[in-house]
């Protein structure tokens, strides 16, 4: 009992993955639908970017608007090697309407499995290191952090545009099959089922890794950071240091989730990278309930959910207005989103009714 | 401090609770009995930035689908649609393309604009034996058995067009398009064609999809001084350029263009008084003189006002409705196998012509019209084919293409 | 050469036209507003209904008149607009830049589907009035009437700005709230006021931005992002909180811009401009011009 008293959030995740792990049953049993299956399955990839940017917003107070890009790059990675492995290593058609007579070097990285896995975390986490290095050294903050964030992402998204020999431009890779290959159609719902266990055993670990950091003293030094920088810094912590890991920490659970997303999606398009993507992830993050991680995996299933099954046919125009009022609702009045209100308000509001009641009795 | 403990608990719990409904909420279901509507699936981005091309496309659908119902509907039966938003994002397209097949188990799906958006959901058709009817121009070098390409393949709108500047005595030719898969293509077959035909191509420059500054491409024409430039930009952009062009005196008499991607729509967010005497290429116009075509205009305006205009596109759209009823009735099924097994051959009336699908490349055979701007906004046709032209997305009729090799690998 | 430098000159007045809102909302105020594109996009519609408006109801000889009419429309518009996004929303959150950087984008999905539910998803028709019609053509070189004339508009709003800032009364209040709010509140000024009245004259301005790009590209919902991103730049790289500094940051990447695109693609131009800005704030994180204080956290 007092275990669970303790460990709140961790049960919530807890139920949240049971649920979860049923879904592949209740398929084969023909209950649910294949496509919930694998929007469920894109959700986790998207909570696994949630968790990551909570890490860096909610514990350690850097907000960064371009995630997306770390979430393309990885998602950019295992393409490339899907879709050589689809061409069986020869060039691909947009390559020849580029002029290119020869596989890039740049796909040669991604011509074998072991190499792209390690290649697809390690040049988001690179790059992400290297900036981090250089804006945290200077000690960037705050919205200028956020405003340099998102040129980066646009710079980027620019560039994918321009290579098209090299990347397709804005059609990006497509018509690539999963790692164990297609996933789509009742015939192969074994794969999709393998993909999916391997999604939700991805963001296990993941949450796991992230609530074992910040349950640690680590984890403490981010909020010191948050709420006192100065402090934290003359208490003689090198805050830089700690920021840039963390940032680099999220840079790699957003690659991870562009991978398996691509798996997932059978395509990967520098629609990715734009702002707006961007900023719709910190979204998930702030309904949800930033800094307690649960929050982040909340968020990101719920407003994907509300979004897949409310933005068709006549709804599509209201759902645009209920997500903007949404987002402006919960940043004025709920800081701490859906989590805060269930740990915070509701029952400050119950508390305030009792002694309410209290008094009248009295 | 204790109570806050337990409610944080229970709280939680009809947290997990609320969430597990909105999962499950995810599946429908349905079920295809011969009573019942037939559901089709209706897939375009209603917002974004494509929101501005594509919305006029699901509304020549939706009329199409309308007066099919009103008319008695298919095989008996009345068609009901379900839409989805694209958002403009290939991802959400590929998305809600499973949606439609999966969830709402629709007979088919019309939808698309983009090539990004076409290729990411091609697989997702082609792995559930599903079909699309795809109602836009585009850049051809693709096949496949589970889309309809109601529109023009390059050889039915880019050659005709770069033909016929060639002949009027266009000598300089100047490339200019959005950085995107159409242009780079189109762009591609046109250097073959004109260094076959000794035409030279005296520049090619590809805007950024958001640019709203063409200061700097208007100057690079100007330094390379072409007859002619061809304009294979889209959507925002055409409007930057032209109304830029204007901006430095520029009108059709100092400097033609050739565009593939202005139609009637675009004319009236650009300007008749700036687009005056340019020339398009398309296959159908508003003014296209056919019976059936003034019927559509009108119950067009009839049913979204009266300042609406019609384009091309839109009757490809249009057209694609009734082709998919016509096979249907053919078949005397709405399966996709039975559909694909009688499409070939299956011609219809449409506003633009008589129509007819090639059932080898699922692609549609059309007249090619050039057009020219009118001062009052309309585009009239300067020149047409006499016959339909067969539909050829890979070329390789043509000998200066098979030469130069445009076509894919494989 | 006189053409590169002219492109580069114009393009830099749009983007100065364009952040000069911001400069005021950000630089002075230190909120994000990230619908301040959509605010240009409401003075862009405006300027729409304005001449719509001379069409239907005024007689065609007074319709160049529309553009000035649309222009006083526009501004005031928008400085309501802004008025009321300040009461309601920004007040709240001051001294929480983030979080009025994400509720201001909620704001802006809600202005931008407006937008498409007002005026329809395709674009609107804007036509320039006569005398801004063409240009003037010297030599080889052709100078477009509207992009002089938005050189011009630039420096009357710079002027405007100014006077108002540094020049009157109120501009004293202004100055005086930003730099140290309590002081100024024991002085008795009504900083509440001052917030809602400078938040508004930057999105009065951006109301004046949209009426000038209205003439040289699209009006649809989503012509407020393709500005948003050099707007903010030339605020960040000019250094927040000078007027001057947004003037030589819009500058630096107007220039910068045309001079790349003479050598690439205008692709890669924006991606190379974009990439230098950032190396460039690695060393001065502060941009160009920077205002001293001796405050830690600056």
């Amino acid at each position: 009992m007092k275990l669970i008293k303790k460990n709140g959030y961790n049960v919530c995740f807890g139920i949240i993955v049971i649920i979860l792990g049923v879904m592949p049953l209740l398929l084969q049993a023909d209950m649910i639908k294949s496509t919930t299956v694998l929007y469920l399955a894109k959700c986790m990839c998207f909570a696994m970017v949630a968790i990551g940017l909570d890490l860096i917003w909610g514990y350690t107070g850097i907000l960064s608007l371009g995630h997306g890009l770390y979430f393309a790059l990885g998602a950019y990675g295992m393409g490339m090697y899907l879709k050589l492995q689809a061409t069986g290593g020869k060039i691909t058609d947009f390559m020849q309407v580029g002029g290119l007579t020869e596989l890039p070097a740049v796909w040669k990285m991604f011509r074998y499995l072991p190499n792209t896995l390690i290649f697809m975390l390690l040049i988001p986490g690179a790059l992400a290191g290297i900036l981090g290095y250089f804006i945290f050294k200077s000690r960037v903050k705050g919205v200028y952090f956020s405003i340099i964030s998102q040129a980066l992402t646009w710079a980027a998204y620019s560039l994918f545009i321009a290579l098209s020999p090299y990347t397709n431009g804005n059609v990006g890779i497509t018509e690539i099959k999963s790692l164990f290959g297609s996933i789509k159609g009742p015939k192969n719902q074994g794969n999709l089922i393998t993909l999916f266990y391997v999604t939700l055993v991805m963001l296990i670990l993941i949450y796991a890794l992230s609530r074992f950091l910040v349950t640690r003293k680590f984890g403490k030094l981010l909020i010191a950071i948050r709420d006192g920088e100065n402090r934290t810094y003359f208490s003689g912590y090198c805050v830089s240091r700690y920021k840039n890991v963390v940032y680099v920490l999220s840079a790699v659970y957003a690659a991870l989730a562009g991978a398996l997303f691509v798996n997932l999606n059978g395509s990967v398009t520098p629609t990715q990278m734009t702002i707006s993507t961007s900023v719709t992830m910190v979204i998930w993050v702030a309904i949800g309930g930033r800094g307690t991680l649960i929050g982040a995996v909340i968020g990101a299933f719920l407003v994907n959910l509300c979004e897949y099954n409310l933005s068709s046919g006549s709804l599509v125009e209201i759902w645009q207005y209920i997500i903007g009022a949404l987002f402006v609702i919960v940043i004025l009045f709920f800081k701490g989103g859906i989590v805060g209100i269930v740990t915070d308000q509701i029952p400050a509001l119950i508390r305030r009714k009792r002694r309410k009641s209290g008094r009248e009795e009295a | 401090m204790r109570s806050k403990g337990i409610l944080k608990r229970i709280m939680c719990a009809a947290l997990a609770g609320v969430m597990a409904f909105s999962m499950t909420a995810c599946g429908g279901s349905g079920s295809g009995d011969s009573s019942e509507p037939i559901k089709v699936g209706l897939l375009h981005s209603l917002t974004g930035s494509m929101a501005i091309s594509e919305v006029s496309v699901r509304d020549a659908e939706v009329l199409a689908i309308n007066e099919i119902n009103e008319a008695g509907g298919v095989l008996g039966r009345q068609i009901e649609y379900v839409e989805e938003d694209g958002a403009s994002d290939p991802s959400t397209f590929a998305t809600k393309a499973e949606k439609l097949i999966v969830d709402d188990e629709v007979a088919t799906v019309f939808g698309c604009w983009t090539s990004s958006s076409r290729k990411a959901v091609k697989s997702v058709f082609e792995d559930y034996e599903n079909l699309l009817w795809y109602p836009v121009q585009y850049e051809g070098m693709e096949d496949s058995s589970n889309i309809m390409y109601m529109g023009a393949a390059p050889n039915q709108q880019i050659v005709p067009a770069i033909e016929y500047l060639i002949d009027q005595g266009y000598k300089k030719f100047f490339l200019l398009g959005s950085d995107y898969v159409f242009p780079r293509t189109a762009n591609m077959i046109i250097n073959a064609q004109c260094k076959a035909a000794g035409v030279e191509v005296v520049g090619e420059e590809y805007a950024d999809m958001e640019q709203t500054d063409f200061s700097s491409i208007i100057s690079k024409i100007e330094a390379a001084k072409p007859d002619v430039i061809i304009n294979t930009l889209n959507g925002t952009g055409n409007v930057s350029f032209f109304k830029q062009l204007a901006e430095k005196n520029y009108t059709s008499d100092d400097l033609m263009t050739m565009s593939f991607s202005i139609a009637e729509e675009e004319v009236a967010t650009i300007g008749a008084d700036i687009l005056k005497g340019h020339m398009v290429s398309w296959n159908y116009y508003m003014t296209t003189d056919t019976e059936r075509n003034k019927e559509f205009v009108e119950a067009y305006q009839k049913a979204y006002g009266k300042d609406r205009v019609t384009s091309d596109p839109a009757e490809a759209a249009y057209d694609a409705v009734y082709m998919w009823a016509a096979a249907c009735e053919k078949a005397e099924s709405t399966d996709v196998e039975d559909i694909l097994e009688v499409v070939d051959g299956l011609s219809i009336e449409a506003p633009e012509g008589t129509i007819t699908v090639n059932g080898e490349n699922h692609h549609i055979s059309k007249p090619v019209r050039i057009g020219q701007v009118s001062e009052d906004g309309k585009i009239n046709e300067i020149y047409a084919t006499e016959k339909p032209v067969e539909p050829d997305p890979y070329l390789t009729t043509y000998d200066w293409a098979v030469e130069a090799g445009v076509q894919p690998l494989e | 050469m006189v053409g590169t430098l002219f492109n580069g000159l114009s393009l830099s007045s749009i983007i100065l036209l364009t952040s000069l809102g911001l400069a005021i909302t950000f630089g002075l105020m230190r909120v994000i507003n990230m619908a301040h594109g959509e605010f240009l996009m409401i003075g862009a519609y405006v300027t729409y209904v304005v001449q719509q408006f001379f069409i239907s109801y005024l007689p065609e000889s007074m319709f160049d008149l529309y553009y000035f009419a649309a222009i006083i429309a526009a501004f005031t518009v928008t400085f309501l607009f802004g008025v009321l996004l300040e009461k309601l929303v920004i007040s709240r959150l001051y001294g929480r830049e983030i979080d009025s950087l994400l509720a201001t984008w909620g704001i802006s999905l809600i202005l931008q589907q407006a937008a498409r539910t007002i005026f329809g998803t395709q674009g609107v028709l804007v036509t320039s009035p006569g005398f801004l019609k063409g240009g003037l053509s010297i030599g080889n070189t052709t100078f477009s009437y509207n992009r002089l004339f938005i050189l011009l508009m630039v420096g009357l709003c710079m002027l405007i700005v100014w006077f108002a800032m540094y020049k009157s009364g109120f501009g004293a209040q202004m100055r005086a709230t930003m730099q140290n709010r309590p002081m100024a509140q024991c002085m008795g000024i009504n900083t509440r006021k001052v917030d809602s009245v400078t938040f508004g004259i930057g999105s009065g301005l951006a109301g004046i931005a949209g009426c000038s790009v209205a003439l040289l590209g699209s009006i649809d919902s989503t012509v407020g992002q393709s500005y948003i991103v050099n707007s903010f730049m030339a605020v960040v790289l000019g250094g927040v909180g000078k007027l001057l500094g947004t003037v030589f940051g819009s500058g630096i990447i107007g220039f910068v811009s045309i001079l790349f695109e003479k050598f690439t693609s205008a692709s890669i131009a924006k991606a190379i401009v974009l990439i230098i800005i950032i190396i460039f704030l690695q060393k001065k994180p502060q941009g160009l011009f920077v205002v001293r204080s001796r405050s830690l956290d600056e």
